[in-house]
C-alpha cells in the first residue's frame, strides 16, 4: 500500500470511528427535542420534554442526590486518597506490597460484585445493629471506597515524578514539617489534587452499578432514575435527562482542553 | 544513617499510620470484609426467604453447575461460557479498531493530538446507562439502522436490532474502546519509526511490517489495554441487561438476578466467587503473557 492510499484509508477510518462514537449520543440529543413520543421518527422540534422534566420533583431530587453524592464522596476521597498516596510515596522503601494489592483491589473487582458485596454487608449490619441504613450515606461510603485508589495512584505518580533531592533541599533549609507541607508539598501536588477531584467526580457520576445496589428508597440518583424509566421503554423524557448529562460532560471536556492548552503554553514560555 | 533511631522509627511509624491507615481501613472495612462475607455466604444454605442460613453446604455450587429440582440443565454453564466468549470477541474487536485509531492520532501533528485523544475519550465520560440508551435509540424497531439491517436480511422487519447478542457486542466495544486506544497511543508515541522504514526498505508486506516492527514495540500498550478492557468486560452488567435479552446475558446478570428477583443469596454469592476467581486468573494469565512477550511489567499492574 502506498503512503497516499494508507493516508486516505486512515482518514476514512477515522471518520467512521467518529460516527460510531458520537452517533448514539447525537441520537439521544436529537430525540430529546422530538415533538412526539418515538425514537424511530423525528416529527418536529419541541421543548415539551424539558418542561416536563423540570416540573418533575422526582427528577429534581435525583439530580440533587447525584450532585450531593458526587461532591461529598469526591472531597472525602481526595483527602483520604491523597494521604494514602503520600504515605505510599514517603515510605516506598518499606515493604508494602500488601498495600499495593489493597489499592488495586477496588480497581480490579468487577463492579457488580463490589456493589452486591456492599449491599449484603450493609443490609446485614443494619439488621444486626441498626447501623448503615441503605441510603445516601451508604452510597457515599461505597463511592469513597472505589475513588480512593485512583486518587492515591494519581498523587503517588505525581510525587514519584519529582526529584527526591527537593525533599532534601527542604531539610537543608531547616524547614519544619509544617513549612515543608505549606511551601513545597501542597504547591507541587496542587495539579494532581485538582485532577484527582475531577477524576473522582467523573467516577462518581459515571457509576451506576455500585450506586444501584447500595441505594435506599429515598436516594435515587439520575442514572438510577433513568434505569428504572427505561425498563418501561426509552421516552423523550429519558433522552432529555440524558442530554443534560451529556451536555455537562462536553462542558467538562472543553474545560480540560482549555486547561491542557494553557499548560502547554506555560511549558513553552 | 544506617540504623534508624528508635524515636525516629516511632515517629515514622506514627506518621505512616496517620497517612496510610484511613485509606487502608476504608478499603478493608468496606471492600475486603464485605467481599469475604459474600464469599462465605456461598457456602451456606438457602433459607426460606432467600436469605442464607446454616448449615454449611455446597448446595449453591451444585445449583450453579446446573443441578436443580428438575435434574441437570446446562443454562448456567452456558452463561459462564458465553461470558468468556463475549469478553474475548469484544476484546479482539476493540484491539482491531484501536490499532488504526491510535496510529492515526500518533501520526497527526502534535498540536492536534490532545484534541483527537479527547474526541475518543469523551463518550466514555458519560454514564454507561446513557451510552446504552443511545444504542437503544439507534437499534429500536423502525429506525434507519434497524431498517437497513432488515433490508439486508439480518433481522426480520418488525424487529429492532436489540435486544440481541449483536447489540451487546456493539455496546461492549463502545464502552471499552477508549481504554485500549489510550495505552496504545502512548506506545505509538514512543515508537521508533526507523524500524518501520527499515522493514519497508526491505520490501516487507504491510502485514509483515506490522508483525515485525510495530507489534513488538506496542506490546506493553496492548497488554495494558487488554487488562483494562477484558477484566471489566467480563464483569459487565449494564450493557447486557439493557441491550441483550436472556440469550446474551453474562455471569454478572446471573449473579444480580439471585439478589433481586430470584432471591437465592447463596447461589448469587457462589456466582460472585466464580467471577472473582476468573478475574484473578485472567489477570494472572495476562501478566504472565505480558512478561513472556517482553512487555513492561509495570504497565500490566
Amino acid at each position: 500500500m502506498s503512503g497516499k492510499n494508507l493516508e486516505r484509508s486512515l482518514r476514512g477510518f477515522w471518520f467512521a470511528l467518529m460516527m460510531f462514537l458520537y452517533a448514539p449520543l447525537a441520537v439521544v440529543v436529537l430525540f430529546s427535542f422530538n415533538s412526539i413520543n418515538s425514537s424511530a421518527r423525528f416529527a418536529g422540534f419541541s421543548l415539551e420534554w424539558y418542561e416536563k422534566l423540570f416540573a418533575n420533583d422526582a427528577i429534581i431530587s435525583a439530580l440533587v442526590n447525584t450532585l450531593v453524592l458526587a461532591a461529598s464522596s469526591s472531597v472525602l476521597a481526595v483527602i483520604i486518597g491523597g494521604l494514602l498516596g503520600y504515605g505510599l510515596y514517603r515510605y516506598r522503601r518499606w515493604r508494602m506490597g500488601w498495600l499495593i494489592w489493597l489499592i488495586y483491589l477496588p480497581v480490579i473487582m468487577p463492579d457488580i460484585v463490589f456493589g452486591i458485596a456492599e449491599m449484603t454487608f450493609f443490609v446485614s449490619l443494619h439488621d444486626l445493629f441498626g447501623l448503615f441504613k441503605p441510603g445516601l450515606s451508604t452510597m457515599i461510603i461505597a463511592h469513597v471506597t472505589f475513588q480512593v485508589p485512583f486518587v492515591a495512584l494519581l498523587v503517588n505518580a505525581r510525587l514519584l515524578s519529582l526529584d527526591p533531592q527537593l525533599f532534601e533541599a527542604c531539610n537543608d533549609l531547616y524547614a519544619n514539617p509544617w513549612q515543608r507541607a505549606r511551601f513545597f508539598i501542597f504547591p507541587v501536588l496542587w495539579p494532581a489534587v485538582l485532577s484527582s477531584v475531577l477524576l473522582a467526580l467523573t467516577l462518581s457520576i459515571d457509576d451506576f452499578v455500585i450506586s444501584f445496589f447500595t441505594a435506599g428508597p429515598d436516594s435515587t440518583t439520575l442514572p438510577i432514575y433513568i434505569w428504572s424509566a427505561i425498563k418501561k421503554g426509552v421516552t423523550p423524557e429519558v433522552n432529555a435527562i440524558a442530554t443534560l448529562m451529556i451536555g455537562s460532560v462536553f462542558i467538562a471536556a472543553l474545560m480540560s482542553l482549555f486547561i491542557h492548552r494553557r499548560s502547554v503554553q506555560k511549558d513553552r514560555t | 544513617m544506617k540504623i534508624a533511631q528508635p524515636t525516629r522509627l516511632l515517629r515514622d511509624s506514627g506518621h505512616l499510620l496517620l497517612t496510610v491507615a484511613p485509606g487502608a481501613l476504608c478499603i478493608v472495612a468496606f471492600l475486603v470484609l464485605p467481599s469475604l462475607y459474600l464469599m462465605g455466604m456461598a457456602f451456606l444454605s438457602n433459607g426460606p426467604y432467600g436469605l442464607p442460613t446454616l448449615p454449611l453446604s455446597l448446595q449453591a455450587f451444585r445449583e450453579l453447575a446446573g443441578f436443580g429440582f428438575l435434574g441437570w440443565s446446562p443454562g448456567n454453564l452456558y452463561t459462564l461460557l458465553r461470558s468468556v466468549w463475549q469478553t474475548l470477541l469484544a476484546t479482539v474487536l476493540v484491539i482491531l479498531i484501536a490499532y488504526p485509531s491510535a496510529y492515526y492520532i500518533a501520526s497527526r501533528p502534535s498540536r492536534y493530538r490532545a484534541l483527537l485523544l479527547l474526541a475518543v475519550v469523551v463518550p466514555s465520560w458519560t454514564n454507561q446507562v446513557i451510552r446504552s440508551v443511545g444504542w437503544m435509540n439507534l437499534f429500536a424497531p423502525g429506525t434507519p439502522v434497524s431498517n437497513l439491517a432488515a433490508a439486508l436480511g439480518f433481522t426480520a422487519p418488525p424487529m429492532g436490532l436489540f435486544p440481541s447478542q449483536f447489540a451487546v457486542i456493539v455496546g461492549l466495544v463502545y464502552n471499552f474502546l477508549p481504554f485500549m486506544v489510550l495505552p496504545l497511543y502512548a506506545a505509538f508515541e514512543r515508537l521508533d519509526f526507523t524500524q518501520i522504514e527499515a522493514a519497508q526498505d526491505l520490501f516487507a508486506r504491510p502485514f509483515a511490517v506490522f508483525w515485525h516492527a510495530v507489534l513488538p514495540q506496542t506490546l506493553p500498550g496492548l497488554m495494558a489495554g487488554t487488562v483494562l478492557v477484558a477484566i471489566p468486560a467480563f464483569g459487565m452488567y449494564v450493557v447486557t441487561e439493557l441491550l441483550g435479552g436472556g440469550k446474551a446475558s453474562m455471569i454478572g446478570n446471573l449473579v444480580a438476578r439471585q439478589f433481586a428477583q430470584a432471591s437465592n443469596w447463596p447461589l448469587g454469592a457462589a456466582g460472585a466467587l466464580i467471577m472473582i476467581v476468573v478475574t484473578l486468573i485472567g489477570l494472572r494469565v495476562l501478566r504472565q503473557l505480558g512478561r513472556r512477550l517482553g512487555g513492561d511489567r509495570e504497565v500490566v499492574l
